[in-house]
């Protein structure tokens, strides 16, 4: 998985991976394939197709307008924005300087480069955590578990929170927070 | 005095195994959602493993890497990672791994949420000590449903790794790479063979001297649940707190 996204990343048509022969995973990926090693016709390997992600979304701790962005703790952002055609950059916040790969550490830092989109999104993680602003809302994610069981209770759940709610703030207030990551006391 | 010694907590006793497998100067990786072996290495780390390069996915203190997971990934494909730990859902009598579906794949009775990178890591780490808290019938089987990672492969596979051993709260089972079986390689204490035999929905060779399982050692247990269980605090807060006693 790692490899075909990094395969994507880099352009290229295919990759060679170790492992996966003799797995039952060969019986029903056909974005795996079981080759000859041309460098040594005696190994099997397995070479397998890239994944080129239509859109892929990052919610970021910072991000400038012009692209560049920070998400935290080191992560394989890097590798997936590349990989994918379109990237978009959701922020806690907007600052006006410019970030810099120097501003990264011990974050990890998305240039401008592979980004496509920046929106304002302060929030944005939840029911995610957002390294230290915020923590995974368990109670949410709790009554999300439950309402994806049937068709029914998730239409509930899409209607309770999503489609009926006109803004923001309304999301928060639902959720049971004050300000974006601030949870009401109880 | 003699009866607070032994009284311990199965996944004390499964991390405690575990570290005495971790050896000094080694490369050592823990992936996700693995406290017990995480326990294992930090446990090594303070007792007789302190030069042992030790990476836990999910920690900040023991992940010596710029990216994320991929790096513990491309660090075992290339062969440079010496002990991994896999667990499994289902472990059968020929050392196959299923972390996929219980049940046909098309339409499964369960589904996890994958493999987490073990059909490569199966192969590519040097040993792989593969745990599960259950020891039953239901987990160790003649055939899993669906082979994430298996245990043999072809002479045609490039494979320098691969299983050496299961812990569980019951004992250590042993991989005979040679007679591609698993053979009762310790007893825990307090465990018969007819227990294990019972619980293992295989073939298991008993070797004609038992070896007993050292019971923790008044150290291990101690460093395990000051030292140890502050560090694993920061990964697995919640295991630390209900698993390794204060």
């Amino acid at each position: 998985m790692y490899s075909m996204v990094q395969a994507g990343s880099l352009g290229l048509p295919f990759i060679a991976v170790r492992g996966l022969l003799d797995s039952d995973l060969l019986k029903f990926r056909p974005d795996l394939k079981v080759e000859i090693n041309p460098f040594n016709p005696e190994e099997e390997v397995v070479i397998a197709q890239p994944i080129r992600p239509e859109v892929a979304v990052f919610h970021a701790l910072q991000a400038d307008p012009w692209g560049n962005a920070l998400t935290f703790g080191p992560r394989d952002d890097l590798m997936l924005a590349r990989a994918a055609r379109r990237v978009i950059v959701t922020a806690e916040e907007i600052i006006p300087q410019e970030l810099t790969p120097r501003d990264a550490y011990p974050n990890t830092f998305l240039p401008a480069l592979d980004v496509d989109a920046v929106v304002l999104c302060p929030g944005g993680a939840h029911p995610g955590s957002c390294g230290t602003l915020y923590g995974v809302d368990k109670d949410h994610l709790q009554e999300y578990l439950v309402s994806a069981a049937t068709e029914e209770s998730f239409h509930d759940y899409l209607k309770k929170y999503i489609w009926s709610t006109n803004s923001e703030e309304e999301y928060f207030r639902k959720v049971g927070w004050l300000a974006p990551g601030q949870k009401e006391k109880l | 005095m003699k009866e607070a010694h032994l009284a311990y907590t199965p996944e004390e006793l499964m991390a405690i195994i575990i570290s005495r497998e971790v050896r000094n100067l080694e490369t050592v990786g823990v992936g996700a959602a693995s406290p017990i072996p995480a326990a294992g290495c930090l446990l090594a780390e303070q007792l007789h493993a302190p030069q042992a390069t030790i990476i836990i996915l999910g920690s900040k203190e023991y992940h010596p890497f710029l990216g994320g997971s991929s790096e513990l990934h491309f660090l075992a494909q290339r062969g440079e990672l010496d002990l991994f730990f896999l667990s499994g859902l289902q472990i059968d009598s020929l050392g196959n791994i299923n972390l996929h579906v219980l049940g046909d794949y098309q339409a499964p009775k369960m589904r996890l949420p994958g493999a987490y990178g073990s059909a490569m890591l199966y192969y590519m780490a040097r040993r792989v000590i593969l745990f599960r808290t259950e020891h039953t019938r239901r987990t160790f089987v003649e055939k899993v449903d669906f082979v994430t990672a298996p245990g043999i492969t072809s002479a045609r596979v490039y494979r320098p790794g691969g299983p050496t051993k299961v812990v569980t709260p019951k004992a250590i089972l042993g991989w005979d790479r040679t007679n591609k079986k698993w053979y009762l390689e310790s007893l825990h204490p307090g465990i018969t063979v007819a227990d294990v035999l019972e619980n293992t929905g295989f073939p298991l060779e008993i070797p004609s001297s038992l070896t007993i399982t050292l019971s923790p050692t008044d150290k291990e247990l101690q460093t395990l649940r000051t030292t140890v269980r502050a560090k694993l605090e920061k990964i697995y807060p919640e295991f630390a707190q209900q698993k390794i006693l204060a």
